[in-house]
Parts: C-alpha cells; structure tokens; sequence
C-alpha cells in the first residue's frame, strides 16, 4: 500500500556548504509531487535522502508518520528511476524488472507473473529476453520503471528520468508515466529543472532555489500566483520592474512609481509585505499587457525591437526602466504590428500587475 | 526510539562492509605493518654495532664494505634507468608512430622479455657472456675480447634490458593519449618533427616517462637475483641484506634489519617522489583522434628499423638461449652442442614439491589478492573517508616494501611462537598475497571509476542489502577487471625470488628457488629447463589475457 510521505525541517549541509536548508514538505498519497529548480538547488540531494542514500543532517523523513531515519535506504522501499537509468547491464530486461522481487524471496511463479505483467504495462514484454544494450534509451528508462514498480513501492522516487532522452521520446514518456502513475495511484516524488514538464506532469510543485523551498502550490498556481520573486522570476517569461512603493492603501494596493516617474496600482503578491518608501519589483506577464495608442492611459513605452514567432510576436518597449518590457501580441490575422520607433500605451489587464517586496538580482 | 537509533547504529557497525573494512586493515597491519615496525625496531635495538641506539646505523656509514654497497646500489639503478629512458622512449615513439614492419609481434618481445624472471635473464647471459660463455669463446677465436658480463657494467646491461619495458609500456599508453591536433599545431607554427617532439609531445608524456623512470629505478634498486649471479665482488644493498641474513640464521638478523630499513627508506622515498611528479605533472587529456601514424622517409625508415630490431633481439636473446641450452647436454656449466631431453628430467622430478608448490601457492594468492583485492577497492572508491584512505596509503605502502625487505619483516615477526610460521606454507602465500594486493586493488579501483554509483543505488533501491548488491551487481560488473587483475597478479607472483628465497625452508621451496640453487651449482642447462618451465607457465595467462580479453600490452604496467 502506498504512503504518505512527511519531510520535517530537514536541513543537509555538506561540510560547510548547506545543500537543504529546513525544508517541510507534506506529500499526501497517491500524490504526484515533483520538485523543481536548476541544477544546484538541493532537490536530488533530498530526493536521495528520502531515497536512504544521504543522511540528513537534521529533521525528520516519515513515511505514513513512521519516522524512517536510521533506516537502511535497502529497506525503505522506495522504487528509484534514475536519470542515467541505471539499469543492470549483465542481467536480460526480465531479469532487471526481477531483481527487487528475488531479493524479497517471493516465489518464482509469482515473480514470473508479476514481470510479465510490468513488461507488459510499458509494452516492453517482447523484448523480456534482451539484454540492455540492445535497448533504446527510453525502453531503458522502461525497464527501469518497471523495475521500480514492481516491488510495489510505497514511494515511487524519479530523479530527472527523462533528461537523458531526446525531445520526441521525452515528451512520450512523460505522458507515459504520469497514466502509469494514476493507474498505481503510488505515491511520487519527482524531480526535474524543466518547468514545462513539473507544471504538465504534476499534481503539485515545489520550486527550489539554493536549498530553500520558495513555493509549493498546483501547477496553475505556481504559474498564475507566484508568491516570492524567485518564482516569479523562474516560472514562465515576465517582466520584472524596479519600482518604489509610494503608498500603500488599506486594502492592500500600492501606488508604485516607475524609474520613468510614471506612477501604477497594484496589489502585493500574496503573503508579499510592503513598506511604503521601499524597493520593490512589479511583475508583469507579457500577455497580460494590452497595447493602446500613445497617450490613452498605462506606461508609456518605445518600441525599440520585434521578434516575429509566427503563433506569438515579441515585442521589446523602452520604459526607462533599463531593461525593455516583453509585449506578447498574437499573431492572429488583423493583429496590429507596431512600427518600431513607434510610442504606444502598454495597459495592463486587470489584476496582473503584483508586487513583490525587494529588488531583482541582476 | 533510543533504543532504536542505537540499534540501527549497532547493526550498522556489524553489517557487511565495517566487517570487510577491519578485516582488510587486520591483513595490513599484521602482513604489513608490524614486520616493518619489528625490523626497523630491530635496526635501533639489535645490539650488533655497539651499546648505542644508532650503532648499526653508524657501524653500516662507517664501514666501506657496508656503505659501498649502498652507492652500488645507487650507481646501478640510476644508471640502468638513464639508459632505459635512452632506449624505452624512442623505441615507443618509433614503434606507436612510424609504419615499421611487424608492430604487434614486437610489442609482443617486449613483454615477454618484461614478464620473463630477471634472474634468469642474468644467468642466460653468464652462458653467452661468461668466461667460457658461447659468444665470449666464438669471439675470441676472432681475437675479439667481448667485455666481461660481471661485475657492475654487466648489472646494468641486463636492467637495462630487463627493465626498459616499463618505459616502453608506459610511454607507448601515453602517446595513446595525446590528440593529433596537438601535433599539427605545433607542426602548423613550423616546429619540425624532433622540435615537436622535444617541446610538445615529451612534456605531455612526463608522468609516463617519469612513472616508468621511477618504476626502473625501484626495480633495479630491489632486485637480489640479478646482482647475486653478475655480481661477484660487486656488491649491491639487496645482496648484502640476503648474505647477512643467512649469516645470521637462528640468531635476530639485526644487520640484516639495518640494511633493510636502509632500502625502504630508498624505494619508499622513490615511490613519493612517483605520486609527487605524477601529480605535479598530470595534463588532462583526452585523444579524441589519436596520434596518427606516420610513413617516414626510406632512410629513417630503416634507421629505425634497425635500432629496435636489434634491441628486440638482443632482449630476445637471453631467452632463446635458455630453449636452445634446455635441450643441449651440459657437463656443469660447459653446455655440449648435442640435443637431449636429459635436462627435463629434473622438471619431473620436481613436479611433485617445488613446481607444485609453485603452482599452489601462486594459485591460493592470486584468488586471496582477487578477493580482498576487489573489496578493498570497493572500500576506497565508494566508501571515501578517515579510514577509507588509511586502508589506501596502506595497501600503497606494500608497494614500497621490496620483497627482500617483507621476507626479512615476516622472518623477524613470524619466527616464535605463538604464530611460528616460517617455513610454513602459509608464509610464503600470506607474502605474496600482500605483495601483489596493490595491483589487485588497483586494477579494481580503476574499473570502479568507469562504473556508475547509481547500478549499485538502483540494486539498493530495489531491497538488496550491500553485501549482497556487491555480490550480484557490482562483482559481475567488474568480472573482467577481476580476471584480468588476477591473470596479472598470477604471472607476477608466479616468478618471484627475493622474499622466497628468505621465506622458503626445503619443504616449501619452490621453482625459482631451485632455478637459483641450479645455477650456484653450476647445472646450467638443468636450470635452462627449469626457467623454460617458469617462463611458460609465466607467460600462459598473459596470453589469455591479450587473446582472448583483447587487453593491450599497456595492461601490464
């Protein structure tokens, strides 16, 4: 039966350097739960502690509240996908999918009915009597999945598996493996740099940065409400302003003003705390900026270069805020192109301007 | 949940690798460790010199027939590894990049005069170049008087040929990985060939040339055998360690101690300086395409030709003289031009004890060393930490300890009860397992890197504890490395002189002993039949080894 997995402030330094620091990460079960970031972040090393392969230096890992500690990562099972695949080159495709089962002593009738059975969930079943080698990189992977699964895990742990694979076969697997997993229903933990794939695969993220957990919400959220500037920054194109909060309002919105000197409302993201005469950052979405005839209200801004895209054009103003401000127009039919040189007004829609306590890092 | 932790700890403690991790540290204190302590401490409180704690130490700086014996030392080795530079690395360069005629077959020569018993080197050409030897006598009747084969000259001649193999060998795997565009971009500034090679190639091989230097130099420095039948009143430190240690016999080899520590300190010395240079000079390389060959000009073409044709054949020469002399009548050391089986008769007289003995022991080592070997090598590439590379720098020091020097280390420690081992056949295996542990270890460490943690994770992962991940994951995977790792260990042990000769009682001696004792006694072509059999049996695995494992040359050093 699949568990629930706990990580309680788990903090990992590496002599001096600290690789995970106080992370607290619920993972409910049968959840999809992918931890993102760029190389460096911390999350394989906490993927490996959870895994058994690295001690924490302190906290807790449970799984279904069990404290799990001091045990052995052999007898945690935790079914592990790794990102070079390591499969066993010297056994068949049947014998690898095998393995965790013969080390469990269970019968061989049952073994042989059990492999069958996962060769056959990742359509490998005619190749059960093939050596690795003789495998493609994503049948490999396949194995492995098997293999994982097979011992029925009450924790399914995937370290970048697909990273290694090219774009064709990537995109395949990834579908592969999150119907494999919903027909398990086994609990995940999945670790990845490329966001496309966290916020498609994933029932909810957390977005790493330098052993810091920054966010952990639904991919739509992560995406739609970022909560610290890190994620903002990370997830998907944004423009990102230096502004000074002149006002701040009841009700929570704030009257920014622009390097410019232009002034615009916006709300604070959420948990985010402003201090009136402060540095703070205005995060703006390409496509949530509408363009309007210079003069008509929102920045003012010069269009100083266009990347036509063909579904989407890119288009770069000037609003003296040193770096240009990313519009994304459509390119549907009718689509009115700027000239560039030209001045237009860029209005924001609705809602989706947030700020952001702090300044960007260059 | 106290209780528990302690448990886990407790487990933890007496699971499979703390165990190995003592076991292996044991092996190296006892075989290692305390024969060195017992004579370096023998060389301070031995009362031979005088009363005081440096006396033999003085006595030996003080004395000319002891302390000429270590500048002989010195004078043979640095001279053997001067001219083993001088032929092994353009021999190399000749045979890895010019288009010579049969390139393989001498690569082949070279390591058969490399894996060949240097003793019976020495002997075979006291048969060609001794007072009455062949060669000596045909020249003379010429009127040309070849220069004498004893004495130091001699010595140097045959480590010379005896050794330059360590220079080829390693020089040749250097060249392998030096990229083209090296070369033609120093060609392309218009730098000629041997400006390229003096100023491009030669720095980048400076950790072969100097591994293969330093390599020369200890071998040259440690071998008893050699010196022993060339040396006559030339004396080297080796042979002076073995003489006082038969003088002492039954009494503590005090002097023999003394000299022995002296030697260590040498080879110890040599070894740093190795790991040292080795670091100092290290290039990251890779040879995405590797040194082409080249078609040289007729002239130098056969220039080339000729320098290692002859160097092949006279390293060869030694060795078929011993097939020719195995077959010929001997009266003693006078061997008869007529064919005979005569001498083979010894060999199966022999079959029973000393060959016996010889393929036992070897045999029981090899698999000892294959064992422990590739479990120490788990211990130092995945288990890295205090005592991780504790166990590293003391399989290293085996390295360092000359044979002649274990022997006298074993003798002095193992000689009274409660552990009276000499003469067992235990000694003797238990020494030749810790003399070849490094290469075992080595050779599997070097496998290791190649190998990916994660196939020994992923068996983790799946439920199998370490030992048994070990078992049947990372032991499959290193089988090659294994076999060929103990295929090596086996041809090397196989041959080995100092240590048995001080280590060996009659019942335990064995086939390079009784070779040794054969050529004291004047029985050459006895002897001839003898080494034609160690020499086979030396070479019998090596060739399994580059048949049928497609291993190269390289492999061996």
């Amino acid at each position: 039966m699949t568990k629930s997995v706990s990580i309680e402030q788990i903090t990992k330094k590496f002599d001096s350097s600290v690789a995970v620091n106080n992370v607290s990460i619920e993972i409910g079960q049968g959840e999809f739960f992918t931890l993102l970031g760029s190389s460096g972040c911390g999350k394989t090393t906490l993927l490996r502690m959870v895994a058994g392969f690295l001690q924490q230096s302190s906290g807790h890992i449970r799984f279904d509240r069990k404290i799990i500690d001091t045990v052995p990562a052999h007898e945690r099972n935790t079914g592990m996908v790794f990102q070079n695949y390591a499969i066993f080159p010297h056994l068949t495709v049947a014998e690898n999918v095998a393995y965790g089962l013969k080390v469990r002593k269970q019968a061989k009738g049952d073994i042989d009915r059990e492999v069958r059975k996962m060769l056959e969930l990742v359509r490998l079943d005619h190749l059960a009597h093939r050596l690795p080698r003789e495998l493609s990189g994503g049948q490999q992977q396949r194995v492995v999945l098997a293999r994982a699964l097979a011992i029925r895990p009450d924790v399914l742990l995937m370290d970048e598996p697909l990273s290694n694979l090219d774009t064709e076969m990537r995109l395949h697997l990834r579908s592969e493996i999150r119907a494999i997993q919903q027909q398990f229903g086994v609990t995940t933990i999945y670790v990845t740099h490329d966001q496309e794939e966290a916020l498609l695969i994933s029932d909810r993220v957390a977005v790493m940065s330098m052993g810091n957990v920054e966010q952990i919400a639904r991919p739509g959220d992560i995406y739609l409400n970022p909560q610290t500037l890190f994620v903002a920054s990370f997830i998907g194109d944004n423009n990102l302003i230096p502004v000074e909060i002149e006002a701040l309002a009841a009700d929570g919105t704030a009257s920014a003003r622009l390097p410019s000197g232009e002034r615009t409302e916006a709300r604070a993201a959420t948990g985010q705390q402003l201090t009136q005469g402060t540095k703070a950052t205005l995060s703006l979405r390409p496509q949530d900026i509408d363009l309007a005839p210079a003069g008509t209200g929102g920045l003012q801004g010069k269009l100083t270069e266009l990347q036509f895209l063909g579904g989407t054009i890119k288009a770069f103003f000037d609003l003296g805020t040193g770096k240009p401000v990313t519009v994304s127009l459509q390119g549907r039919h009718g689509t009115q192109i700027p000239v560039i040189g030209e001045t237009r007004s860029l209005i924001p829609l609705p809602g989706a301007t947030t700020l952001y306590a702090g300044e960007v890092k260059a | 949940m106290t209780t528990s932790v302690t448990n886990n700890r407790l487990r933890g403690l007496l699971s499979f690798w703390p165990i190995v991790t003592l076991l292996a540290l044991v092996c190296s204190v006892f075989l290692l460790l305390v024969p060195v302590w017992n004579i370096v401490s023998l060389s301070f409180a031995g009362k031979e010199g005088g009363a005081g704690v440096f006396e033999n130490y003085v006595m030996f700086f003080s004395e000319p027939y002891y302390y000429r014996s270590l500048i002989n030392s010195f004078i043979v080795s640095i001279s053997a590894t001067v001219l083993a530079l001088v032929i092994g690395i353009p021999a190399a360069y000749i045979v890895s990049r010019y288009n010579i005629w049969a390139r393989s077959l001498i690569k082949t020569a070279v390591v058969l005069t490399f894996v060949s018993p240097p003793f019976i080197g020495s002997y075979s050409w006291v048969i060609l170049l001794g007072r009455k030897g062949v060669l000596t006598q045909f020249f003379a009747e010429w009127g040309i008087s070849l220069p004498s084969i004893y004495g130091a000259p001699g010595i140097i001649f045959v480590f010379t040929l005896q050794y330059f193999p360590f220079v080829f060998l390693l020089v040749s795997s250097g060249l392998k990985s030096i990229d083209q565009s090296v070369e033609d971009a120093a060609r392309n500034l218009g730098s000629g060939e041997a400006r390229t090679f003096f100023t491009v190639i030669a720095p980048l091989l400076l950790p072969s040339i100097t591994t293969g230097a330093l390599l020369v130099f200890i071998a040259a420095f440690t071998d008893l055998g050699t010196p022993i039948i060339l040396g006559e009143k030339f004396r080297v430190l080796p042979v002076l360690i073995y003489g006082e240690f038969v003088n002492d016999f039954g009494g503590a080899p005090v002097l023999a101690s003394t000299l022995a520590v002296l030697l260590l300190i040498v080879t110890t010395g040599a070894l740093l300086l190795q790991r040292w240079l080795a670091r100092r000079y290290a290039y990251a390389t890779a040879a995405i395409r590797p040194l082409v060959m080249q078609s040289p000009r007729p002239v130098k073409r056969i220039a080339a030709s000729l320098f290692i044709y002859g160097l092949i054949l006279l390293a060869l020469l030694p060795m078929v003289n011993i097939i020719i002399s195995a077959f010929l009548k001997s009266n003693g050391p006078v061997l008869v031009a007529e064919f005979t089986f005569d001498n083979f008769d010894k060999v199966w007289r022999l079959a029973g004890g000393p060959l016996k003995n010889t393929l036992v022991f070897t045999t029981i080592a090899t698999l000892m060393c294959a064992v422990m070997g590739t479990m120490i090598a788990y211990i130092i590439a995945r288990r890295p930490g205090k005592i991780s590379a504790l166990l590293d720098t003391a399989v290293m020091f085996s390295y360092a300890v000359p044979g002649i020097v274990l022997g006298v280390g074993l003798v002095v420690t193992y000689h009274n009860p409660p552990l009276a081992l000499t003469g067992t056949p235990l000694i003797l295996i238990l020494a030749y397992f810790i003399r070849r542990l490094p290469f075992s270890v080595r050779s599997s460490v070097s496998a290791l890197q190649q190998l990916s943690k994660d196939t020994e994770e992923a068996s983790i992962n799946l439920g199998a504890g370490p030992g048994m991940t070990f078992l049947k994951i990372t032991v499959p995977l290193l089988s090659m490395a294994i076999l060929s790792g103990a295929l090596l260990t086996w041809s090397n042990t196989i041959r080995e002189l100092s240590a048995t000769l001080v280590l060996q009682s009659g019942r335990t001696t064995t086939m390079s002993v009784e070779i040794f004792n054969e050529v004291a006694n004047g029985n050459f072509g006895t002897a001839s039949a003898l080494g034609m059999t160690l020499i086979v049996l030396t070479f019998l695995p090596l060739v399994l080894l580059f048949t049928f494992m497609g291993k190269s040359e390289e492999a061996l050093v």
